[in-house]
């Protein structure tokens, strides 16, 4: 029968679904906050079994393997899933946390909106362990379906309006795209686990329509990462989308989809390198190289992160580019350095973008101008602006240092001129970042204050729940830049994938 | 196969027929200026897929196109014109687009690369004639794959909760 503490996690957020709902349906009007309450206990509640999995055989609930395959090898949880669910759960928890002020200042359909994050993470929690198309691509769907009502929630807003539709048309179509590629990939080798793909396609690299299949796939992910030449909609949806969703968006959604590009890749076309290697390397070197030129040129902080998000996602792919000329080691450490960078990505871009709310309360809007001379009236939202965006520019000894050292280690640690050439695209690209990232910076510390800010309720204290989200965000950040070994121990731990790819 | 083979076999006959109704109908559906007969040509279109899968033994699948698009989708399709857009019928706003050409153009060589590959990958293979009984395809859905099942039930949730906070009118605070 079922292996229900395998399931735990999906069981345990299921069940908040449901509670959710529930105390929608019955809570007043002023206490929807509690809507969020329960979610988020409900998200850290599903931690635990995580925990207990993971250290299964030290606390003695198991012995032996430690890879639980279930439903014929359509769902796995061994330790790669189980660090990206908790990245997923966590990402959702801070994403309530920053909306929890934002949305109550709205009093705007607080407890459906809250019920859809739990919703979307659900469906990347999902995605995190399915090893077979039709499970991946319903958990893809489970994570964007929700994100799409959410880009709209500001329905009086006409920005917000364009940022949901914009995202929807988008949405279905790399869906379309997607699985007009699964079912090619299906047809050809009539295998839909990830395993039996593997197996059938040795053959097939020559074959056109498997080519289209694998390449139909790759861009159907590649919009849900945001890569270029797929990312447009990315910064127009930022900006539009309520700030917390967009938040949620660059980390918990982006993540969902790298889940699937990696899975699929390495499980389920590692007999195909040759197809997806290049395709990838062309992904990464454009997603850094527009995204950060574009971000140069931006006067708005959430559109500036946007195409800053564009390019990191250009930085996570960075190690996989090479994936298909690695050895069986090199591909273990392009796994740990795409995860850790992931996970670090993760925490330092919701930091920033809880700056931004923070911020955004105090001068009204989020155009770079309006937040000239930042420190003098609001100093700790100004040194975190400093924090989250030096970090995300990979100056030690934040976070962000580590992510790219790694990055650099496992694409210089292969073979090869296409190697050394995206790395080097890579470094230059790591420079421009820091160009726009300390522009912002220097904004805030040094210009002198405009006439039109601080808002009169400027000194009103933030939000408690989005202090706690600063909080724990800035914490990693910074104890994670001198202390590596918090995140990448998570890192180290999804390079079980590449052992069995 | 000479095409006298092809053709004296019935069921290259009905084959033949359903897939010109369906390009037919499929053009006429872009080519329309009336909204109402695009929706209405795109279920003929739609009947014509449903009448494919049946040919090949899916019936199931046959009859959830039947339900799902001609019944619901194209019904939707027909309600949003109705509300949106009060006088139903010939349309003054052209429903073309100036970039139609290079779309058209587009479209086509993508259809070409297709057709080619897809014929050439799957050309002279005939699939194995069993038929796909709803009794299986139950038995899947709940036992291999439940999650997926489960997860789209919360898909369909989701799009409900939103769909209806999106759509009704917001109270007076």
């Amino acid at each position: 029968m079922f292996d229900y503490h395998a399931l735990a996690p999906e069981l345990i957020v299921g069940g908040t679904l449901m509670a959710a709902l529930l105390a929608d349906l019955v809570l007043p009007e002023e206490r929807k906050y509690l809507v969020g309450v329960v979610g988020i206990v409900g998200l850290v509640a599903a931690l635990f079994p995580l925990l207990t999995l993971g250290f299964c055989e030290d606390l003695g609930f198991c012995s032996g393997a430690t890879e639980r395959v279930m439903f014929g090898g359509s769902y796995v949880v061994d330790d790669f899933a189980l660090v990206m669910k908790g990245l997923f759960l966590v990402t959702g928890v801070i994403s309530i946390l920053m909306s929890v002020g934002y949305i109550e200042s709205e009093r705007y359909y607080q407890g459906e909106f809250y019920w859809l994050i739990v919703a979307s993470v659900t469906g990347a929690v999902v995605m995190a362990s399915s090893r077979d198309l039709i499970t991946v691509f319903i958990g893809l769907e489970l994570v964007s379906g929700p994100a799409f009502l959410l880009a709209g929630w500001r329905k009086g807003d006409v920005r917000s309006n364009e940022a949901a539709l914009k995202f929807f048309l988008i949405g279905v179509l790399s869906a379309a795209i997607l699985l007009f590629g699964m079912s090619l990939v299906y047809g050809l080798t009539g295998e839909i686990t990830f395993e039996g793909i593997r197996a059938a396609s040795a053959t097939l690299a020559d074959e056109p329509a498997f080519v289209m299949g694998v390449i139909f796939v790759l861009v159907g992910f590649g919009f849900k990462i945001s890569a270029v030449p797929f990312h447009f909609w990315a910064p127009d949806t930022y900006q539009g989308a309520p700030t917390p969703v967009a938040a949620y968006l660059s980390v918990g959604s982006k993540a969902a989809g790298f889940v699937g590009l990696l899975t699929v890749c390495y499980l389920a076309f590692s007999e195909v390198a040759s197809i997806w290697g290049p395709a990838l390397w062309l992904l990464a070197a454009l997603s850094m190289t527009i995204g950060n030129l574009t971000a140069l040129k931006q006067t708005n902080i959430v559109r500036l992160l946007g195409f800053s998000s564009v390019a990191h996602a250009g930085f996570v792919l960075v190690p996989f580019a090479m994936a298909a000329s690695y050895d069986a080691e090199g591909l273990q450490s392009a796994f740990f350095a795409s995860i850790t960078y992931l996970l670090v990505y993760a925490f330092m871009n919701l930091g920033a973008f809880a700056v931004v709310i923070a911020v955004a309360a105090k001068t009204g809007s989020a155009e770079l101008d309006d937040w000239a001379g930042l420190s003098r009236y609001a100093p700790v939202p100004a040194v975190l602006l400093a924090v989250f965006f030096f970090s995300l520019a990979g100056i030690p000894p934040l976070a962000g240092w580590f992510a790219k050292l790694v990055m650099f280690r496992a694409v210089l640690g292969g073979t090869g001129a296409w190697g050394a050439a995206l790395a080097v695209i890579a470094a230059v690209n790591a420079v421009i970042a820091l160009a726009y990232y300390a522009r912002v910076v220097k904004t805030a510390f040094m210009d002198p204050v405009p006439a039109t800010v601080p808002l009169a309720d400027a000194g009103a204290p933030i939000a408690p729940a989005l202090v706690l989200a600063l909080g724990v965000t800035a914490a990693v950040v910074v104890v994670a830049g001198f202390y590596p070994p918090i995140l990448s121990f998570f890192g180290d731990a999804a390079r079980a994938l590449a052992f069995g790819g | 196969m000479s095409f006298t083979d092809w053709i004296t076999d019935a069921r290259n006959v009905v084959f033949l027929v359903i897939a010109l109704v369906m390009v037919g109908a499929a053009v006429v559906v872009v080519a329309t200026r009336n909204v109402v007969h695009a929706a209405l040509t795109l279920v003929v279109a739609l009947a014509g897929s449903a009448a494919l899968f049946v040919m090949l033994g899916a019936e199931f699948v046959a009859w959830t196109v039947v339900l799902v698009y001609i019944g619901a989708v194209v019904v939707l399709f027909l309600f949003g014109i109705m509300i949106t857009r009060a006088p139903i019928g010939r349309d003054s706003v052209r429903l073309d687009h100036v970039r139609r050409w290079p779309a058209a153009l587009i479209a086509a060589s993508v259809f070409g690369v297709m057709a080619w590959s897809t014929t050439a990958a799957f050309g002279g293979e005939e699939i194995s004639d069993g038929v796909l009984k709803a009794e299986n395809i139950g038995d899947l859905l709940f036992s291999r794959y439940v999650i997926p099942f489960e997860a789209v039930s919360f898909v369909l949730l989701a799009a409900l909760v939103g769909g209806i906070v999106l759509a009704r009118k917001d109270p007076d605070r």
